[in-house]
Formats: structure tokens, C-alpha cells, sequence
């Protein structure tokens, strides 16, 4: 492995008797997309303000390139690129104008700060329409636009905050390929989201968090191999919920059966072989299934089996 | 760091002057106060009543008794009181421009030493000089509230001269016309002539109510006191611009707080905050544009004046400077304010415009504080608005120097620090 580029140790951090992060713990390594996947609420955007500096944790610390936050914020900060999840732009003036303010912020100035515009605009695609109020561009272009603010001072850690959310494929699409392209160029890159096929297509690593603990981190792939063939989920009457589970255990295709939601969740080495033994107990024991659901083994039942909640649906 | 500041207040000033609503809060409101009020309100003025009197200090230097006459005839009035001692010591004219200079009462009236000698005499003799009545008022009356009073005074001391004059000027038209008789008449009747003529003046009763030229007995004349320096009185316009222009100026807190809250919603402050900006920059630059505008307000409220009613701005440049730079302390001192407390937009356009209009009124910017009741006239001095009028007032009406407005700066820039360091202590960054 690599140095790490990112340390985040034993962060906590509450409000009021809210615990928001609680004891999370992890190393990025340069040049790495790590991928922090969690539900909304879950407290992924705190994590994420404790990382570049706007909230300090109530426990732990931030290092970022060898330099504590703590101690050196400022400086660190120079190295952080952020796309928070809001638009965060001024409506009312040019894109040129958004870019040259916050390229100000940054420290450039001059004709760097000019090629640095242009060249974000040219990323994002968006020179001819760079003269143009903001609130003129559709939501996709906003989200672009948003991304090339964090990109502008070309930083060596950027932190995307949920950048696709509410932007069409195509937009979305786009984004990735940006995401994957400023990687390759070596860019380490902290990417928040509740979407799982972002997470699968552009995440070396995954955190997962929930309920402000990390409950899982590893790569997607070897999340998704530890969950086996995926799982099933059986809605029925709760006083058979004993009977079923004891008997399917039984079953060679069921790696185990939980409770969850007033569901069953079969964790199934094998979907199909797991779902008829599963049908034909029920049968027998004359149990009515009221509902079955198939979940194929992706991040999104990765993040089921450990939280017992679906992404999308927070 | 400066760098920063500057990227944020010109960034602001470019949105702020995108805004076409925020421009007509802050520049045509009280553009339009200026033009139409100062035409409008000119006249209607309506001064004292029996519950709330106008007090009118009186200096009687009069040796004989027609100017105590007069006197008596103005304490006959519902709606005025006069006063003729301080401290049970008779007022003369220099404790009048004391009382005055110092804001206890807005007005005075002194008859001079020879007022009823050169009255009576005038009469009979007519090129005989003619006594003069001196009003002393406050330079920041406004002619509204001054001229009925004015007009009221004046109207009975002419009645009271005109009265005086009357039975000296008939007695000697009477006389001369038996006089002119004797001389025409038999040399034997001539003595019985002027007999009959001097009988007829002892017998002659005057009607009280006759006019004979009363405008021309008595001179009046209308002063500052003595400590002020001023060339000539205000205009409405000197008067009410000022005002309005401060009032004005206070509207920045809804324009600053709203701008504030508005970048916290959509994000942006949080971006700003992860960048590498020091939090002190980054307050800095959202308050300087707006502590400019201030000023631009200032320079464009006075210019409206001076361009359309050819309003003067007295002799002291530096200070109007310094009254300028404190209110707009104490203006943007009070949007951060109201920014820490303010938690939604609601909040904070109810909380502003409650703050732009109560203190208005209070500080005087509407009614003149005399025109006030007393509790009121107290009450006045918690506003940042009384004390910035007063600065303004000062060098515009009542032509003080820059030296004489270090009280007000000093209150304004009290302001600011409470202002500024509440603010800080509430405010949230996060």
C-alpha cells in the first residue's frame, strides 16, 4: 500500500445528544478513489466537513499529507479541492465570474487564473455558455460547474459530496468519466454518495457508515464476494418467521436468515437453489408469502445485509 | 488575505448591484423620501396643543410694560407656554442660546431694552427707529414647526404695539385738525375752538380693535445662538435630507443579513469555509461591500440634495466624513446582528425592517424629537439614528465643525463595537 495520503483517526463528533461520527478510523492512500456509501443522515456529510476542515471533531484527528488539520488548516486546506453537494455557486453571475472569484479564494491570480478557468471550462465542457448568469444553465451544467470550482486550484485530494445527485444520466455519466479521468492523472479523490453503481464503477475502496460508524470497509469487490449470491427477501406472517428460519437453515444454497423490517433476509449462497427450498418449507408448513424480492449481489444488498436498510429508500 | 477580502467585496458588490430590489430598498426609497416628503411635508406642520404645549422661552428686557403686555396676552394661549426664568432666575438672551445650544427647548423670544420707549414714541415721531423682537431658535427647527409659532408671537406683538400707538396718533390728528380749525375761526372763537378740541381727545374713547400699520412698528429678526456658525437658516431641504438619508442607510441590515444567510443556504458560505480563507476574511469581505454602499448612499442622498434643491453641506468636510464612516459602522455592525440571531429568511426581513422603521421613528428621522413627549425625546438616544442626525445635523444646519461631532462619532462607533461583538459571539460559521 501505498502512503497514505488521508488519515482519519478515531473521529468523533456530536451535537447537543446527537452522536454524528462515532470512533471512524481509516487511511487513504495517494492516488486512491475511496468511495464513503451511506444513507442520508447516516453522517457522511459531517465526516466529510471534518475531513476538509469546516467542523472540528469533538475527538481524533485529520491528517492530510502528512500535516495535521488541526495545526495547519490553512495550508492543508490548499491541497483540498470540494464539491459539496449544494450548488454552491452565485446564481446570478456568469460561470466566468463564479470561477474567477473562488480562483481568487485559492490564491491565483493573473493570467494563471484565467488559463485555470479556461481549462476547467474546457473539462466541463461548458466554454461557450461560460459568460452566462448560472441561473440560466439546467441542472446538469450547474453540477459541472460546481465541479470545476473544486478543481480550479488544481488540488492533489478532492472530495465529492454527493456530485450526481439530481442530474440526468447523461449528465451523470459525465461526471464519472471526469471523476476517472482526474484520477488517472493521480488525483486521490473522496467520493460520497448513496448511489451504488457509482460506488461499483469508480471506487477503489468502500466505507461504509451508518448511523455514524464505519460498519464496513473494503474493496466493492470483496464486499460484494463476502455476501455471497445475494439475497432474498420474504414478506410473510412474523409468526412463521421461527419455523422457516430454523428449517432453511438447513438448506446447502443458504449462507444464513435474518430478520429485518418485518422481512426474512435469506443470505444466500446461491439465489435460486436458496429461493425453492425457501418456497417449498413455506408450502409445507402452509405459510402464505405474501411478497419476494431478489436482490443480486451488488453494494446495494452489501449495504442491506449490514444495515438492514435499503440506500435509496433514506 | 487582503486579496481575499477584495475577491469577496467586489464579488458582493457585483451581486448586490445585479439586484435591481436591493437598489431600490437602498437607493430609491430614500431618494424618493428626499424628492416627495421635503415638497410635501412643507407647511403642514402642526404645532402645539393644550395636552403637549410648545415651550417658548422668553428674555423681557423691556423697561416699560408692552412687551410684558404681550407676554401676558401669550400666556392667554392653549398649545404655549412661556417660560421666563431658569432656575427661578429671569432668562436674558444668553441664557436663552444656552438653553437652546444645549437641546433643552428649540425656541426663544427677546424684547429688547427700549421695546415699548421706541413704540410709543413712533408714534408721534416718524422717523423714529424701530424696535427689534429677536427670535432665537435651533437652526435644526424645521421651518414647519417654527413659522406658526413664529407667525403667533409676531401677530400679537404687532396687536399690542398697534394698540399702544393708537390713542398717541388719534389725539394727534384730533388736535391737529381743532389746531387748523382755531386758526380759520374768528380770532375771539379761536381759544374756544381748541377748548372744544381738547375736551373732545379727554372724552375720546379709542376703539380697540383699529389697525394702523402695524407692520411697520416693530422689526423682527430671526437668529442662531451665538455658538453657531451659520451663514444662513436651512432649508427643508437641509433639514430633511439628512433624515431620510439615514434612515436610508439602516436598510443595509436586511441587504447584509439576507445576503449572509442566503450564501449559508445555498452552500456557498460553506464552500468559502473550506477553502483556505482565515474566517476573519471571509466576515471581512462580506461586510466591507456593504460598508461601502454606505457611503455611496451617503454620497448619492447628499448629491440628490445638492443637485435638485441646492442643498448645502456646511464647512466641515472631514466631519461629515467621519459621521458617514461611524453610522455605516453602526449599520453594518447591526446586520451582522441580526444575522447571528436570525435563523430564516422570515426572520430576518421582519427583525430588519421592525429594527429600519422602529428606530427611524424613535431617533427622529419621521417627527423631530422636540416634537416628542419627554419620555420619548429619552428614548430617542438608544437609537444609532438620533445620534448619526444629530452628527449630520450639526456640520450640515448648524455649520460645527468636525471637533464638534466627536460625541456623536464616539456614540455611533459605541454602537458598533456592541453591535459587532454581540454579533460575534452568536454568530455560527458552521
Amino acid at each position: 500500500m501505498k502512503e497514505p495520503y488521508l488519515i482519519a483517526k478515531d473521529i468523533y463528533k456530536s451535537y447537543d445528544d446527537i452522536q454524528a461520527v462515532s470512533g471512524v478510523s481509516f487511511q487513504i492512500p495517494q492516488g486512491e478513489v475511496f468511495g464513503l456509501l451511506g444513507p442520508n443522515g447516516a453522517g457522511k456529510t459531517t465526516l466529510i466537513s471534518i475531513l476538509t476542515g469546516l467542523f472540528e471533531p469533538s475527538q481524533g484527528n485529520v491528517v492530510i499529507d502528512g500535516e495535521d488539520l488541526k495545526q495547519n488548516k490553512l495550508h492543508a486546506q490548499t491541497k483540498i479541492g470540494f464539491v459539496p453537494q449544494e450548488l454552491a455557486l452565485y446564481p446570478t453571475l456568469s460561470a466566468r465570474d463564479n470561477l474567477l472569484f473562488y480562483g481568487r479564494i485559492y490564491g491565483l491570480r493573473g493570467k494563471h487564473l484565467r488559463e485555470r478557468v479556461a481549462s476547467v471550462l474546457e473539462l466541463v465542457d461548458l466554454t461557450e455558455r461560460a459568460n452566462d448568469a448560472i441561473d440560466t444553465y439546467s441542472g446538469g451544467m450547474k453540477r459541472r460547474i460546481n465541479m470545476a470550482v473544486g478543481l480550479l486550484h488544481e488540488p492533489e485530494l478532492l472530495f465529492l459530496d454527493e456530485p450526481t445527485v439530481g442530474i440526468d444520466s447523461q449528465s451523470r455519466n459525465a461526471i464519472y468519466e471526469s471523476v476517472q479521468a482526474l484520477n488517472k492523472m493521480g488525483m486521490t479523490i473522496v467520493y460520497t454518495t448513496h448511489y451504488m453503481e457509482a460506488a461499483e464503477r469508480l471506487c477503489h475502496r468502500v466505507a461504509i457508515i451508518d448511523k455514524g460508524k464505519l460498519i464496513a470497509l473494503d474493496t466493492p469487490q470483496s464486499l460484494i464476494r463476502n455476501l455471497g449470491g445475494g439475497l432474498v427477501l420474504l414478506k410473510l406472517h412474523p409468526r412463521r418467521f421461527s419455523a422457516i428460519t430454523e428449517q432453511g437453515k438447513q438448506i446447502p444454497a443458504v449462507k444464513d436468515i435474518t430478520q429485518q423490517d418485518g422481512k426474512l433476509v435469506i443470505h444466500a449462497y446461491q439465489v435460486q437453489h436458496a429461493l425453492v427450498g425457501i418456497l417449498e418449507i413455506a408450502s409445507k408448513i402452509g405459510a402464505r408469502i405474501k411478497a419476494v424480492e431478489v436482490l443480486e449481489p451488488n453494494l446495494e444488498a452489501v449495504f442491506l445485509q449490514m444495515t438492514g436498510k435499503k440506500l435509496r429508500n433514506n | 488575505m487582503l486579496r481575499q477580502i477584495l475577491a469577496i467585496t467586489f464579488k458582493d458588490l457585483k451581486i448586490l448591484f445585479n439586484d435591481r430590489g436591493g437598489i431600490i430598498i437602498l437607493f430609491a426609497m430614500p431618494a424618493m423620501f428626499i424628492l416627495v416628503m421635503s415638497t410635501a411635508l412643507q407647511g403642514v406642520f402642526e404645532i402645539g396643543s393644550s395636552d403637549r404645549p410648545i415651550e417658548i422661552l422668553v428674555a423681557n428686557s423691556d423697561t416699560g410694560d408692552l412687551a410684558q403686555e404681550t407676554i401676558a396676552e401669550l400666556e392667554t394661549l392653549d398649545g404655549l407656554v412661556v417660560i421666563q426664568t431658569d432656575a427661578a432666575a429671569p432668562l436674558n438672551r444668553q441664557k436663552i442660546e444656552e438653553l437652546i445650544t444645549t437641546g433643552k427647548y428649540e425656541v426663544g423670544v427677546v424684547f429688547p431694552t427700549n421695546f415699548t420707549d421706541l413704540i410709543l414714541e413712533s408714534a408721534t415721531t416718524p422717523d423714529v427707529v424701530q424696535p427689534t423682537v429677536t427670535f432665537i431658535a435651533d437652526p435644526t427647527t424645521s421651518t414647519q414647526f417654527l413659522a406658526p409659532i413664529r407667525g403667533t408671537v409676531q401677530g400679537f406683538i404687532e396687536r399690542t404695539a398697534a394698540y399702544s400707538q393708537a390713542p398717541a396718533q388719534i389725539e394727534n390728528r384730533i388736535k391737529a385738525s381743532f389746531e387748523s380749525l382755531a386758526q380759520d375761526a374768528p380770532p375771539e372763537q379761536a381759544e374756544i375752538v381748541k377748548e372744544i378740541g381738547t375736551a373732545f381727545i379727554n372724552n375720546f374713547e379709542i376703539e380697540q380693535n383699529s389697525e394702523s400699520g402695524a407692520s411697520s412698528i416693530v422689526q423682527f429678526e430671526r437668529v442662531a445662538p451665538a455658538d453657531y456658525k451659520i451663514e444662513k437658516f436651512p432649508t427643508s431641504v437641509e433639514q430633511n435630507v439628512p433624515g431620510y438619508t439615514v434612515f436610508g442607510i439602516f436598510f443595509i441590515v436586511q441587504v447584509l443579513s439576507g445576503s449572509i444567510l442566503q450564501e449559508k443556504q445555498e452552500g456557498t458560505f460553506r464552500r468559502l469555509l473550506v477553502a483556505p480563507l482565515p474566517r476573519t476574511a471571509l466576515l471581512l469581505g462580506k461586510l466591507l461591500p456593504y460598508y461601502l454602499v454606505n457611503l455611496i448612499q451617503v454620497a448619492a442622498m447628499f448629491a440628490v440634495g445638492r443637485i435638485f434643491f441646492g442643498m448645502g453641506l456646511g464647512h466641515a468636510p472631514l466631519g461629515l466624513l467621519l459621521v458617514s464612516l461611524g453610522v455605516a459602522a453602526a449599520a453594518t455592525g447591526m446586520g451582522l446582528l441580526v444575522t447571528a440571531l436570525g435563523k430564516t429568511p422570515a426572520q430576518i426581513s421582519g427583525v430588519s425592517t421592525m429594527l429600519a422603521i422602529t428606530l427611524s421613528a424613535i431617533g427622529g428621522m419621521m417627527v423631530p424629537t422636540f416634537a416628542m413627549p419627554e419620555f420619548m425625546q429619552t428614548l430617542a438616544k438608544i437609537s444609532p439614528h438620533y445620534w448619526a442626525l444629530a452628527g449630520y445635523q450639526d456640520i450640515i444646519v448648524r455649520g460645527l465643525g468636525a471637533g464638534d461631532v466627536l460625541p456623536e462619532i464616539g456614540v455611533l462607533l459605541g454602537f458598533s463595537v456592541v453591535f459587532f461583538g454581540f454579533a460575534l459571539w452568536k454568530f455560527e460559521f458552521e
